[in-house]
């Protein structure tokens, strides 16, 4: 060998301390890391590897008085595609048994998916919508797809599950059961039931500490989660499905005959207080009515002539008149100030009776009857009109109670000329819900209930809180004034004179009075000049069960405005078909005899309901609900599309019945 | 007979290490491969039961080694470098393409990577070379001739391609080097690398400072004592910057961004910290990946199958490159210096070893084995704690994978063989 052995020594002595130091080097590096930025990685490390997940709590139900479901929880799948992760071969072989069986199950012909799912794939895109809002059981089956039963990463399938409430019963009532969100920061917002009970809907949600094992992938830690999820409680309803129905369809009915911006009709137990139905309609650009604003709680209108019930109280109440004492209308026109006071009546009702001007509801006898009687003192009046609980909101837990108004003398807009005004429903202004309160409470004998609209919190069959009867004013008037008031109630129904008298049916009673209240009427010239059309009342006449207001605003004025005329058929309709259903004890035999006067659709759904079919009837033309009921009892599947009446039924009639057969109904 | 001598006079000290290494290997590829399905150790459809499968045949393989005349190492060492050869061409139209690179013979149950093969076949056919009695290092010639024997591999590897396995090589140099390959090659080699690196980190303007600076001091002082060569040394300065000029060419121009990148990352040669941070994130993803776990590990580690990175799969790659990252989440601190401990002290005997044979072809040899076990443990272990750029190449003994393991294990075996017989030479 060439070197020497002193040489290959050194050489020796390089090799091994290069050896040598390189260890040295690693384990410095490895102090550094592992010990001296240990602590500070590690406690990143934890961070990013754990985090508190909350569990999502289910929300409550919302159920109506009679059992059914208004808004319920259900699960929603959204499906996309990763057309990375799959592989070429696996896609070109399952594109098409795939596309098929999209199509099958959501309708859209075969090419269709091809195209998107080949297109996702040239662009390499990973996050392609499929599928949107697929219940579960669609959802089942989509994971058993060619392709898709690969799996997320061989498969590419993305599965995005949300929580959507749903409302069974469509859009009956949705503006009253409403919604809830909550934003980021935890703030709630929304309207209706679902805003003013979420407190008892939302649940408190649950916590559990994860692990992260894998991108996305998240390992629960520990066998417990660190607080457990608590359902929120179900609210039973005061609404009742089939008087919800009644009301929306028969308000519906009317707004489209008389082509109004909107309108609203409340029913509520006189007893209790209970909503039994609340209904809020109002066009669209297209012609069609939805349930958008909660105008029977939230809209704040001058009533108009129902107005005029509030002041013959107070007038009664403050013995300033009798229901005897006799008015001088003239020829329909009285002249206060510059300002003239006007009846409907051509000509006048000359000499007539307090009993009378309400029930022809005479503006120029209510003018004379508030102005001559309280102008010595019009606080008097006001403090009267207070005392009957007329200035306040009622204080409902659902948001955006319309406030009342009423003017105090000296108030800014109070004139000479405001009682004469405020005697027929002018220069004051409630909402619906505050006027049928008033009304119910004179239906009541003068005892005042508040409105409600949820009975019970209950958790499964636990009840955790009842809500009873709350009476807000004990006595609004004395009960002889609430009799005698009830009886030309009556007779503005009754009485051939009265206004409300064409809604008049000899085979049940009703009670209550019309008004027709301008709206904007400072230049009667203008678009926005229109009518507030009124019914507010009660039935039955005698011991009456239930009070009710219908408002319609801007009805075509070329069809018609008045009350009576426009307000008054939903009243009618809904007294009707709720009478049938809900007889009272003591008028059981006249309880046959009532169908002779019921309306068509009601007898054509008893005819169709009483016959024992084998075959699938006719529903056409019937409405959504009857035509349901119907074809249940017979034990078909019903689907219903859209709302209002039977368009077409997707099996004809004539059809054999077989058991659990689907029909598709369509409404409009 | 053989065999008898060969259990008594074998180093057990060396089989002692490599069987410790074999065992923490496996426990940390069982680890890293482990998922809560409970499967038998056995199951030969996980990774871990497939190593257990290769760590037998690799039993079976080391027997055979031992069992065979020390002397057929020597006699056939040429035979086996020129098979070897053979099967690395021959992936060229027969190979099998895994994760990019054509570098595998498909045996069905057994994927064979000729290139382990070629690194025992080109070490010993190194050694044989430069222990021909005809063999004169000094010659250029005869180091032209050595260092053909580590291009040819080279030249076949790099396309395939595996520049990893292709560095490997180069490690040997280390040998010939050993023998008496003049320093100033190192010399050379270090300046070069020395030059690449601070033109990547400072320019070529400073690099060229710093080198006339270092002549005028090197002159000013050492003038007196001895005559400098100034010319050679003005010469090797212009050379240096010429080199440097090339680098930034190089760099700039023939590599490709990925490659730049693996460098900006590893000098820091990107100053904006947040393109760095996503340097880090996406080129440097795994080195990044396999640092956070070390780190996450501590001074006593996580423990056995607690190593939530490990178990999460954060780390590409982590039973094959990437093992040792492995060690340090569950083992800690105390796990990687131990492992560091062990490569070292395994280098140290066997360097140890070499300098005793009495048979110049069983020293050369036993340095082959050292440069290559020392490469891989150097750049391995480097790349996971990231003191040094990107390089795939696995860590000996420890990660996943059977031709490696294989191959590995022969090659330091003929080496303990050899050694074994250290005493027959002589007499």
């Amino acid at each position: 060998m060439a070197a020497s052995d002193k040489k290959i020594l050194t050489r020796l002595y390089v090799v091994a301390g290069g050896l040598f130091l390189f260890a040295c080097v690693v384990v410095f590096k490895l102090v550094s890391i592992q010990m001296v930025n240990g602590e500070k990685y590690r406690d990143l490390a934890e961070k990013r590897t754990t985090k508190m997940f909350t569990i999502a709590p289910n929300r409550g139900n919302l159920i109506s008085d009679d059992g059914s479901l208004l808004a319920t929880s259900v699960s929603r799948y959204t499906i996309r595609f990763d057309a990375v992760t799959v592989k070429k071969e696996d896609f070109q072989e399952n594109i098409k048994p795939l596309s098929a069986k999209l199509s099958e199950l959501l309708g859209k012909p075969t090419s269709h998916y091809q195209q998107i799912l080949r297109k996702a794939k040239a662009n390499k895109n990973r996050y392609t919508l499929i599928a949107r809002n697929l219940d579960y059981s669609d959802y089942m089956e989509v994971k058993k797809f060619p392709l898709f039963n690969k799996g997320p990463y061989k498969g590419g399938l993305i599965v995005e599950q949300k929580t959507v409430r749903e409302h069974p019963l469509g859009k009956i009532a949705e503006r009253s059961v409403g919604y809830e969100n909550v934003d980021e920061n935890g703030y709630y917002s929304g309207v209706g039931l679902e805003r003013a009970f979420g407190e008892y809907l939302r649940g408190i949600e649950g916590k559990r500490l994860k692990q992260k094992i894998a991108k996305g992938q998240w390992k629960p830690i520990g066998w417990d989660n660190i607080v457990e999820p608590k359902d929120g409680y179900d609210l039973i309803s005061t609404i009742d499905i089939n008087i919800q129905d009644i009301a929306h369809h028969a308000l519906l009915g009317q707004l489209e005959k008389y082509k109004a911006d909107h309108g609203s009709v409340i029913v509520m137990e006189r007893e209790t207080g209970e909503v039994k139905a609340i209904s809020n309609l109002g066009i669209t650009k297209e012609g069609k009515y939805y349930e958008r604003l909660n105008y029977a709680i939230g809209e704040s209108h001058e009533p108009g002539s129902t107005f005029k019930l509030m002041n013959l109280v107070a007038a009664l109440e403050d013995k300033i008149i009798d229901t005897s004492s006799v008015k001088d209308t003239g020829k329909g026109s009285w002249k206060i100030y510059r300002h003239r006071v006007k009846d409907t009546k051509h000509g006048g009702h000359g000499k007539i009776s307090m009993a009378k001007a309400f029930e022809v509801s005479s503006n120029v006898a209510f003018a004379q009857m508030v102005h001559e009687g309280y102008k010595e003192k019009p606080s008097r009046y006001v403090n009267r009109l207070m005392s009957m609980n007329l200035g306040k909101e009622i204080g409902l837990p659902i948001k955006g109670e319309g406030k009342p108004l009423i003017r105090y003398p000296g108030d800014k807009g109070w004139s000479g000329l405001s009682l004469a005004q405020m005697a027929y429903g002018y220069e004051v202004s409630m909402t619906p819900l505050q006027t049928l309160t008033f009304y119910n409470a004179i239906a009541n004998d003068g005892v005042m209930v508040k409105p409600r609209m949820i009975k019970e919190v209950k958790e499964w069959n636990k009840t955790i809180q009842k809500f009873d009867k709350e009476i807000i004013n004990p006595s609004v008037c004395s009960r002889e004034t609430a009799k005698q008031v009830q009886q030309l109630l009556k007779n503005v129904v009754e009485k051939k004179h009265g206004t409300g008298h064409r809604m008049y049916s000899p085979n049940f009673s009703m009670a209550g009075k019309t008004g027709t209240a301008q709206k904007n009427y400072q230049d009667k010239t203008s678009d926005k000049f229109g009518y507030i059309s009124t019914f507010a009342g009660y039935f039955p006449a005698d011991e009456p069960k239930y009070s009710c207001i219908v408002v319609i605003h801007e009805p075509d004025k070329s069809v018609g405005y008045y009350g009576a005329d426009v307000s008054g058929p939903v009243f009618k309709s809904i007294a009707q078909k709720v009478y049938a259903t809900s007889p009272l004890v003591d008028e059981v035999d006249m309880f046959q005899a009532k169908y002779a006067g019921l309306d068509n659709a009601y007898q054509e759904y008893f005819a169709e309901a009483q016959k024992k079919h084998s075959k699938v009837p006719n529903v056409k033309g019937m409405s959504g609900m009857d035509a349901v009921s119907i074809l249940e009892n017979l034990g078909l599947q019903v689907e219903i599309k859209g709302n209002g009446k039977v368009k077409k039924q997707s099996v004809s009639h004539g059809t054999d019945i077989k058991k659990s057969k689907k029909i598709v109904l369509e409404l409009s | 007979m053989a065999g008898k001598s060969v259990l008594k006079r074998i180093d057990w000290l060396t089989v002692f290490i490599y069987l410790a290494l074999l065992t923490i290997g496996w426990v940390n590829i069982y680890s890293s491969t482990f998922t809560d399905e409970n499967l038998s150790i056995f199951d030969f459809s996980t990774l871990h039961g497939k190593q257990l499968f290769f760590i037998g045949v690799t039993f079976g393989a080391i027997i055979l080694v031992l069992a065979l005349e020390a002397s057929f190492y020597e006699r056939f060492s040429s035979v086996l470098y020129i098979i070897a050869m053979v099967l690395l061409l021959g992936l060229y139209p027969f190979g099998k393409t895994i994760a990019g690179a054509t570098s595998w013979y498909d045996l069905g149950f057994f994927n064979l990577q000729p290139s382990e093969l070629a690194k025992v076949a080109t070490a010993l056919a190194l050694a044989k070379y430069l222990s021909d009695i005809q063999t004169d290092i000094k010659r250029r010639k005869d180091q032209l001739y050595a260092f053909l024997v580590l291009l040819i591999p080279v030249i076949l590897i790099v396309p395939q391609p595996d520049p990893g396995s292709a560095l490997v090589f180069f490690a040997m140099v280390f040998v010939i080097f050993r023998e008496g390959l003049p320093l100033y090659y190192l010399g050379f080699a270090f300046l070069a690398v020395l030059v690449f690196i601070t033109t990547l980190m400072f320019g070529t303007i400073w690099v060229s400072i710093f080198l006339a600076l270092f002549i005028v001091l090197f002159l000013l002082l050492k003038r007196k004592t001895f005559k400098v060569p100034v010319f050679p040394m003005i010469s090797i300065a212009v050379i240096a910057i010429l080199f440097s000029l090339s680098v930034n060419f190089v760099f700039n121009n023939v590599f490709e961004q990925r490659h730049r990148d693996r460098f900006s990352l590893w000098l820091r040669l990107e100053k904006d910290p947040v393109k760095l941070e996503k340097i880090r994130k996406t080129i440097g993803y795994n080195t990044y990946q396999s640092e956070k776990a070390i780190e996450s590990g501590g001074f006593f580690g996580k423990g056995f199958l607690e190593g939530t990175r490990t178990k999460g799969d954060f780390v590409p790659e982590q039973e094959t490159d990437y093992i040792f990252s492995t060690v340090g989440e569950e083992w800690g601190f105390v796990g990687t210096t131990t492992v560091v401990l062990l490569f070292t002290l395994m280098l140290l005997r066997l360097v140890y070893l070499a300098e005793r044979q009495k048979n110049p072809f069983s020293r050369m040899y036993g340095y082959g084995v050292i440069s290559i076990l020392f490469i891989h443990y150097f750049i391995n272990i480097g790349m996971v704690i990231g003191i040094l750029p990107t390089i795939g190449i696995p860590l000996p003994f420890f990660s996943y994978g059977g031709s490696g393991l294989l191959f590995f294990t022969i090659l330091l075996f003929i080496f303990l063989k050899l050694d074994s017989n250290r005493l027959k030479e002589g007499i």
